[in-house]
């Protein structure tokens, strides 16, 4: 599976990367009452012991998020090490808040500029939190490494993607978007079928399943843990509704009881059945969808997640995630979440991200008139410009 | 190195090449809007859409030529400024606003406000109006009035 | 047809025998893990509508009483009588399959709908031209009441202060809170529902529309002015009376109201699986925005469809996505 690269090009100002949907995670502060370092609002000693319900079960329900900002994986320089120091937070923390993202502005007139799309005050900053990398399982916080099947599949995939790129700047200039690939004329390969189900963006824009599911509204998968989660929880059944990405939000549906449907079933967030062990809820999820792919894994994927109410203001969360097809071993994400105000109600749990898609039509009229101008001559060649890669873009800081 | 990238390009690009995870949950501008079609407007609020995954903004806008015409604006998601306090009600009708940006592709009158701000200058939506999402850091300059 | 139910203290008696007894003896999903089995009791001494549930009645189609009717769209047949109008192209290849069931419908009272006369107009204009606006075909979220009686399942989790209902149909879902908080920033699709009890029947106030939603699929809308009074009441363990006032002076001369029966899934595994649309849409909503049409013919053996995409002119097409 991809591995985030990130690339300093060196410039004055240093941003720190907000990915919209990086699994970045929170402080991961052991579960004691008193280990309050960061956040006022996290997990603190005053906040109460863990709430039962009237029938007797631990109470989960609440809106819950991640109030910290953690890296996925571990960043190489940290190597070993877990936890930041308290200077290494803080100098994050000053680098994010020194950074005016996407209210610099590049040259006017230039591609660079249009994808800045839009005034930072749209995309939020949260603080880092004390752990180097979300990933607690293998312990050097990486995700293990790919089966030689699924990077065989990477390369191929990749391989269809950067000849998309081949006669495009990006490619000419060697930029970071064209890694391991080569500037040429336009690729005989340009109107292929995609090798795989296409999930990324890619430098076409052919009909709705050349853009990536983001385009399409169709980007939240299980796991999340980058958004707000609302738990409800009923005796027998809980739902849990996720509020991410920019309206890609949608609902689960614990049963505590029962059974998964038959493996010919795939369900885009899977079937999830939980129990309580002790004070934790564990829920098993199977019957994934090959047509949305949680970092590559689908029907495969088996998803284990630990709930544990900490006090009245924390839960604990773990997610497990195995699939033998692509990764060599099953691997771990922790975090603590931190209780919302739920009377605020700001929090705007109805997605309709689809309803309000009015960009994807756009963007495919546009991508026609390109075509229709380049046959009558008026026109580049579609192929010549990038409208897919990053290196064409600001990068895109969190927006949930 | 593209000499354009090395002028104005805020900072550090990260690179997400490819990753799994939807890193890029915006749409191409570049797909959509035109880098030779830019746009200066000021105009007036007629209507704000509130929605996912972009907000749209709608003003009536006086031309060179004396007529007026209802352009529409696309900007960022409203989710982040839901969450700082900000509510329909914050941008309504009848509310001045410039906006700089890059006209679609198809040449009807929609573009991306790739900047928005009140006619003083001050950016649209800087500073929360409630009591905001305590967690978040605050950039000055961004979601606040730069120091 | 609701009338016999309206509270009478017999049925009453009944409903609390049947919720509070029987509940034990009920086949439950996996019961092994459940804490309570279904259909019984809250700690409160409140019905607990938790489980799996659906509509199960033809309101979806048209909420007035109507005969079956050969399709949804239709055109005109050999002769000039409404009874005798005929399948439209869009629908022909469907025969049989393609009809819409009788209805002794769900509106109260003279079972009319009380639009103002210029409301009715556009209830007519919605109903001729369905297919390009009935949001239902995009894969829209439904609002409410419309996503209550489509035919599909949804579960109720009935939690200590929250109610959440997830809907198969496009994975839509609502929360009515029956504790205080704000309102939304904005007005919703699926509308901002406040709940409280009233002796064993659930009510539930929904406001903050913003007026995009069908009532059903024979053009039936409302505004952004619409404020609904639901009122769950449990018929038995495994049936819930859902009756609703829909108050909306943009669209109607006063309030109406409908009412039908909730059925509980009572297969072992009862279980919402998706019916996520956004991707069955997309042909529908983008295919005639693709390079090469991909959609083109069907040939079957006494009919060929071919079918010819076209593109609105300018601002027109930004329009028809917003509807």
């Amino acid at each position: 599976m991809r591995r985030r690269i990130f690339e300093a090009l060196g410039f004055a100002v240093v941003m720190t990367v907000l990915a919209a949907f990086v699994q970045s995670a929170a402080s991961g502060q052991a579960p004691a009452a008193g280990g309050a370092a960061g956040s006022t609002t996290s997990g603190n000693a005053k906040a109460g012991p863990p709430p039962h319900t009237p029938w007797g079960q631990p109470d989960l329900q609440g809106i819950w998020l991640d109030e910290f900002d953690t890296p996925f994986e571990r960043p190489a320089q940290y190597a070993d090490k877990e936890f930041f120091t308290e200077d290494e937070r803080k100098a994050r923390d000053e680098k994010t808040a020194a950074d005016a993202g996407r209210n610099e502005r590049a040259n006017r007139g230039t591609a660079q500029d249009v994808a800045g799309a839009y005034n930072a005050v749209f995309t939020s900053a949260k603080p880092t939190g004390r752990r180097t990398s979300l990933v607690v399982d293998p312990s050097n916080g990486r995700i293990p490494p790919l089966t030689p099947e699924a990077q065989e599949r990477n390369r191929i995939d990749q391989e269809f993607r950067l000849a998309l790129l081949q006669n495009t700047p990006t490619c000419k200039n060697q930029a970071a978007g064209c890694r391991g690939g080569k500037y040429g004329p336009p690729s005989p390969r340009l109107n292929d079928m995609a090798p795989f189900y296409n999930t990324q963006r890619m430098n076409r824009h052919n009909g709705p399943e050349d853009q990536s599911m983001g385009d399409r509204c169709m980007l939240g998968t299980t796991p999340d843990f980058n958004g707000f989660r609302r738990i409800v929880q009923g005796p027998n059944v809980i739902a849990i509704g996720i509020d991410t990405g920019q309206g890609q939000g949608y609902q689960r549906i614990v049963y505590l009881g029962g059974s998964h449907p038959p493996k010919s079933v795939h369900l885009r967030h899977g079937d999830s059945r939980g129990r309580f062990e002790g004070q934790t809820l564990v829920v098993e999820t199977t019957n994934f969808s090959p047509k949305f792919p949680y970092r590559g894994a689908g029907e495969n994927l088996t998803l284990v997640e630990r709930f544990t109410r900490l006090d009245a203001k924390t839960l604990e969360y773990s997610a497990t995630m195995t699939d033998a097809t692509l990764w060599t071993a099953p691997w771990t994400v922790k975090q603590e979440l931190t209780m919302q105000s739920d009377e605020q109600n700001r929090i705007y749990y109805e997605p309709r991200c689809h309803e309000g898609n009015y960009g994807l039509p756009s963007l495919l009229v546009g991508a026609r008139l390109d075509d229709k101008a380049f046959r009558e001559g008026k026109g580049p060649n579609p192929a010549s410009r990038d409208t897919a890669t990053c290196v064409n873009e600001l990068p895109a800081e969190r927006e949930n | 190195m593209n000499v354009k990238l090395a002028i104005g390009v805020a900072g550090t690009v990260a690179c997400l090449a490819g990753a799994a995870l939807s890193l890029q949950a915006h749409h191409a501008f570049n797909a959509e809007f035109d880098a030779n079609k830019p746009v200066s407007f000021s105009g007036t609020v007629t209507k704000v859409e509130w929605i996912n995954p972009h907000v749209w903004m709608h003003m009536d806008v006086q031309m060179p030529n004396g007529k007026t015409e209802n352009w529409g604006f696309e900007a960022g998601t409203p989710s982040v400024l839901f969450r700082r306090g900000f509510t329909k009600a914050s941008l309504v009708p009848g509310t001045k606003v410039k906006v700089d940006g890059y006209q679609a592709k198809d040449g009807t009158r929609r573009a991306n406000g790739r900047d928005l701000t009140f006619p003083d200058g001050k950016k649209l939506f800087m500073g929360s109006s409630g009591t905001g999402a305590p967690y978040e850091l605050a950039r000055p300059g961004v979601d606040t009035e730069r120091k | 047809m609701a009338g016999m139910l309206r509270g009478s203290t017999i049925v009453t008696a009944l409903v609390a025998a049947a919720l509070g007894a029987g509940a034990a003896a009920l086949t439950m999903r996996g019961g092994e893990q459940a804490a309570r089995p279904a259909g019984a009791r809250t700690a409160e001494g409140r019905p607990d509508f938790s489980g799996v549930w659906q509509a199960m009645n033809e309101a979806h189609w048209d909420l007035q009483a109507h005969e079956a009717r050969p399709a949804i769209v239709t055109q005109p047949g050999v002769y000039e009588y409404e009874y005798a109008r005929v399948p439209a192209a869009p629908v022909l290849a469907l025969g049989a399959a393609g009809g819409v069931p009788g209805s002794m419908g769900v509106v109260q009272g003279d079972g009319q709908i009380p639009y103002k006369p210029e409301a009715l107009a556009v209830k007519q204009e919605n109903a001729a031209n369905w297919i390009d606006r009935d949001p239902e075909l995009k894969c829209y979220l439904p609002g409410i009441p419309r996503a209550m009686y489509m035919p599909y399942p949804f579960a109720i989790v009935q939690g200590t202060d929250k109610i959440q209902m997830t809907f198969a149909f496009s994975n839509a879902a609502r929360v009515i809170h029956m504790n205080k908080v704000e309102g939304p920033p904005d007005d919703t699709y699926m509308g901002h529902s406040v709940g409280r009890w009233e002796g064993d029947t659930l009510v539930v106030d929904v406001t903050n529309f913003n007026g995009k939603n069908w009532l059903d699929r024979a053009g039936n809308y409302h505004s952004d002015a619409l404020h609904l009074v639901e009122r769950f009441t449990a018929i038995s363990q495994d049936a819930i009376r859902y009756d609703v006032t829909i108050d909306d002076p943009k669209t109607f001369t006063r309030q109406w109201s409908i009412s039908m029966p909730l059925y509980r899934r009572l297969e072992p595994n009862a279980t919402v699986l998706d019916y996520n649309c956004i991707e069955f849409a997309e042909e529908f909503m983008y295919g005639n925005l693709r390079k090469e049409p991909l959609v083109k013919h069907w040939e079957g053996e006494t009919m060929i469809v071919d079918i010819t995409r076209k593109i609105p002119p300018g601002e027109k097409l930004h329009e028809w996505y917003r509807r």
